[in-house]
């Protein structure tokens, strides 16, 4: 064995070595988003400007400024590896996990060059400086059961495996490196304008379980998806896949419920099941929308006069108003377009049996 | 507040396996989770490999008995062997609990759970979940006490337990969001806050939080350590960040490659080579280093960790997250290139003494997980065995605390008692004059533990690092709190976790200084071989009167007598 002398040497030299490894270095100034509730009546954002090296991540400079430049700077770190989901915060206004977030990278995404702007999450209560309360997503998550409701009876846990094929497996194994970091809740275009919507991270653990042949609470769990700020709120803007921390396709699973949605109780079920449907058949008849009958078909009469009746008014003062379906002729080349949207119908269906257990 | 019957400090695996099941024991229990992050962040997320039941999906021949020789073996013979029968007989019942209640195993062909090999392990008895085993065993913990109403208070920090004569009455916690400390009266506290291997600081595979919190209050309040100076090291860290690739990657044919080419493991462990015991692989890398057969970087030395032979398609289904991790800090895509690796300090064997039921020397406090020593794990553990002694001891935990707390009057803690909890952190925040920078002094702790009480061991080094670590205490005093917010203070959690890491670490220091014999992960130079006339029991460690008084305890054996061991 060695002797400890050439232990303390070796100890020391690798010291040595990390000390002279100066170069590839660059100032960059962070500007924070701050707020302490007790003292400030609103935000403000504070420069810090440090030397970072090639490689560092934009978690370990914040916490170099807190430790190094002022120890008030508040913000959630666990695992530093991107698994835990802690250090979610918006990085030059996207959504992200600062642990795996590259500083030299960043500073290609500057506004201001130089500049990397670090912020809260956004669509949560702020607590302090880059913390956001995380009690709502939990509350969600309580709401829209996402957990497994075995059909295993209590006497027999532990006593026999389900069998789960592979194929099924790869229904929901994407699903499951969801890490709650909540980056998709803060991009979540509909989220910003309504606090009550699911939320694309419960969208995702709801399709999860649903598709999980072991779960017996299917039915239960979509009957509270189809209902207001529900499923159909969403409107596809993508942002929640776009930014995925774990690359998972957010989009597909909503849209699977959907689907699962219109099959399992019927296209009439809700408004937003009745709309889906009417765009469809207006799709399907004559290449585009019948605007001025829309809401009627999705919401019925009485709401529609209830609610749109100032607007319809308004719009007819200003002479926008949609034209009568009469008025709408099918696009150019309506044949064709037909002939392609049922094959796709059929594609689609295809697709259905083969990925969803009925 | 209304006093509880359960209170278990801990939102990881053993933590809330300890709530379902002390809920499913008696339903009309008042149980709380009270922990410092939100129960799905918790460090179990971070266990890739995966956890071992003798299921025999994948070999058929495989039994519980080989699996508890196997861990009995990898523990140098320093587990107690009643303890390890619990474990792996336990094992395939709870494996197949956590599927019943929705866990995405892994599938093997004929649809059962997956199976592979491991570390120490004569069968391939590891189930997993792709790389994200521990994740998805969190997520589905998590889920399953949310779906049973399980009370949490997320994000309280622990700060000490109220003691009357032999026994525990409740706790005290600070609420990270408003600052107060509040009282939690309780019949029983369950530790189960996880290990202190993260006083390695930047040498170290943990999370930031990993800081030994359950531990450090016990041991304050008189509750013995046990076998306190195993720390295990693995094998592959990141060179840069410590940060862990998982032993899946050497179970899935992973080889590990010296600067000269050479899979240099045939020197040191001939038949199971990659494959065998975390101790034993990481003392072979470091010799390799020592030697002068590492690789040089301005980032300190390392070996290669290749994959490379295993194909793109493995890699992405079985190892993707080692991949993310690699490309993420490395900057190194493994199915192109070796990774860099060095040991890294990883696992606590030690921590609260407890018997085969969870229970500690005090009346009404139990620990489970990583915090406790039970021991199974003894001198060493196996890979694939920490998330099963999560599992399995947090559920005997829960279920020994819910059957006992009608024994306990409900504890009663005094506005006195409080307020003097929030004196004396009040203290600590200001002290005048010169003072200390509390990262400064986490730094300087990891450094010297590294150094003088890292993978190879010596009695002056050992005496280094003791100096060492009284004098950071002693610094300790004159660190300022700057941060002066009640709101979520991070500064002063900080700063509380830090001073846990020095109690603890004066406890791991004098226990390897005291055991004068190289077992499992504790390896003595100038006492180079194991000696079990000596040394064959565990090392206890309690606080009297303000110092580490240390004692021992007999191992318990059973159907397996001492060997020598060999791989």
């Amino acid at each position: 064995m060695n002797s400890r002398k050439e232990l303390i040497n070796h100890f020391a030299l690798m010291t040595e070595i990390i000390d002279q490894h100066q170069e590839g270095k660059r100032d960059v100034t962070f500007r924070v988003f701050r707020f302490n509730p007790q003292v400030d009546s609103k935000p403000y954002f504070d420069d810090y400007t440090i030397s970072a090296e090639r490689g560092i991540t934009v978690l370990r400079s914040l916490n170099y400024i807190k430790e190094h430049v002022d120890p008030s700077l508040s913000f959630r770190a666990f695992c530093q590896a991107g698994i835990c989901g802690s250090c979610g915060m918006r990085v030059n206004g996207t959504s992200k996990l600062s642990c795996t977030s590259q500083v030299w990278d960043e500073l290609d995404k500057c506004r201001e060059p130089g500049i990397i702007k670090v912020e809260p999450l956004r669509s949560m209560p702020i607590i302090k400086d880059l913390i956001v309360d995380m009690d709502p997503l939990v509350d969600k998550m309580k709401r829209y059961s996402n957990w497994i409701d075995s059909t295993m009876p209590l006497a027999e846990m532990g006593k026999k495996e389900f069998l789960v094929s592979e194929e099924e497996f790869h229904r929901y194994d994407k699903a499951t490196d969801c890490i709650l970091c909540a980056s998709c809740v803060s991009e979540c275009s509909i989220l910003r304008a309504n606090k009550e919507y699911v939320s694309p991270a419960v969208l995702l653990k709801s399709y999860r379980m649903n598709v999980d042949s072991r779960d017996s609470i299917h039915d239960v769990r979509l009957a509270e998806l189809v209902k207001d700020h529900g499923v159909w709120d969403c409107t596809h803007c993508y942002r929640c896949q776009e930014s995925c921390v774990k690359s998972i396709p957010i989009m597909e699973a909503i849209h699977s419920i959907r689907e699962d949605a219109l099959e399992c109780r019927g296209p009439k079920d809700t408004s937003g099941a009745k709309h889906a449907e009417a765009f469809m058949e207006d799709i399907e008849k004559k290449g585009k929308l019948v605007e001025a009958t829309l809401p009627i078909r999705t919401n019925g009469v009485v709401w529609t006069l209830r609610n749109l009746l100032p607007m319809a008014m308004k719009m007819i003062v200003k002479r926008r108003t949609p034209p009568p379906p009469p008025l709408v002729k099918p696009a150019k080349g309506i044949k064709i377009f037909r002939a392609m949207f049922r094959e796709m119908s059929e594609h689609v269906k295809q697709d259905h049996l083969k990925s969803h257990k009925k | 507040m209304k006093p509880f019957d359960i209170v278990i400090v801990g939102g990881g695996g053993a933590g809330l396996y300890a709530a379902m099941e002390a809920m499913k024991t008696n339903p009309a229990l008042n149980i709380a989770v009270l922990t410092k992050v939100y129960p799905n962040r918790s460090h179990t997320s971070a266990a890739q490999g995966g956890a071992n039941a003798a299921l025999g999906n994948k070999a058929k021949d495989d039994t519980v008995e080989m699996h508890i020789f196997d861990t009995i073996k990898g523990s140098d013979y320093l587990a107690d062997q009643d303890a390890v029968d619990v474990l792996c007989s336990e094992a395939p019942k709870i494996i197949r609990e956590l599927e019943n209640i929705g866990t995405p195993w892994s599938r093997m062909e004929d649809n059962t759970i997956a199976q592979r090999p491991f570390g120490g392990a004569g069968r391939p008895r590891c189930c997993y979940c792709a790389d994200k085993t521990g994740h998805t065993i969190l997520q589905t913990l998590y889920e399953q006490c949310l779906r049973k109403g399980v009370i949490f208070f997320n994000e309280y920090f622990a700060l000490s337990l109220s003691v009357q004569g032999s026994r525990s009455r409740g706790l005290m916690a600070m609420n990270m969001k408003s600052g107060k400390v509040e009282a939690f009266p309780a019949r029983t506290v369950i530790f189960a806050t996880g290990g202190y291997a993260k006083m390695y600081w930047n040498r170290s595979s943990n999370a930031a939080g990993n800081t030994g919190d359950g531990q450090a209050i016990a041991y304050r309040a008189g509750i013995p350590m046990k076998d306190m100076e195993f720390v295990q090291f693995h094998p592959t860290g990141l060179r840069k960040s410590g940060l862990l690739v998982t032993e899946g990657a050497r179970g899935e044919g992973g080889f590990l490659i010296n600067k000269d080419g050479e899979r240099f493991m045939a020197r040191y462990a001939k038949e199971k080579m990659e494959l065998g015991p975390r101790d034993l692989v990481s003392r072979s890398i470091e010799t390799e280093i020592l030697e002068g057969r590492g690789f040089d970087s301005p980032a300190g030395k390392y070996i290669h960790l290749d994959l490379t032979h295993l194909g793109a398609d493995l890699i992405k289904s079985r190892l993707p997250q080692i991949r993310e991790m690699s490309l993420n800090f490395e900057g190194v895509d493994p199915i192109e290139e070796p990774i860099p690796v060095r040991p890294t300090a990883h696992y606590s064997m030690g921590g609260i003494d407890t018997d085969n039921f969870g229970r500690t020397v005090m009346d009404g406090v139990y620990a489970a997980g990583e915090c406790a020593c039970v021991s199974v794990h003894g001198a060493n553990r196996l890979g694939g065995n920490s998330l099963l002694d999560i599992l399995v001891f947090g559920r005997i935990a829960g279920h020994t605390a819910a059957e006992e707390a009608g024994k306990f009057e409900p504890g009663k803690i005094s506005e006195e008692e409080i307020k003097a909890s929030v004196d004396e952190l009040r203290s600590s925040m200001q002290p005048s004059g010169h003072y200390e920078r509390y990262g400064a002094l986490r730094e300087e702790l990891g450094q010297t533990l590294a150094l003088n009480v890292g993978i190879f061991r010596e009695a002056s080094l050992l005496k280094q690092g003791i100096r060492d670590i009284s004098e950071l205490k002693e610094r300790f005093k004159k660190v300022r709190v700057f941060d002066s917010s009640d709101v979520f203070n991070t500064n002063l959690m900080q700063v509380l976790e830090l001073k846990n890491m020095l109690d603890l670490a004066e406890t791991v220091a004098i226990g390897a200084l005291a055991r004068e014999e190289s077992r499992g992960s504790h390896t003595r130079i100038d006492f180079p071989v194991r000696d079990d006339e000596k040394w064959h029991k565990h090392t206890l460690a309690t606080l009297v009167n303000g110092k580490t008084t240390p004692g021992e305890k007999p191992v318990t054996m059973g159907r397996y007598e001492l060997q020598e061991r060999t791989y």
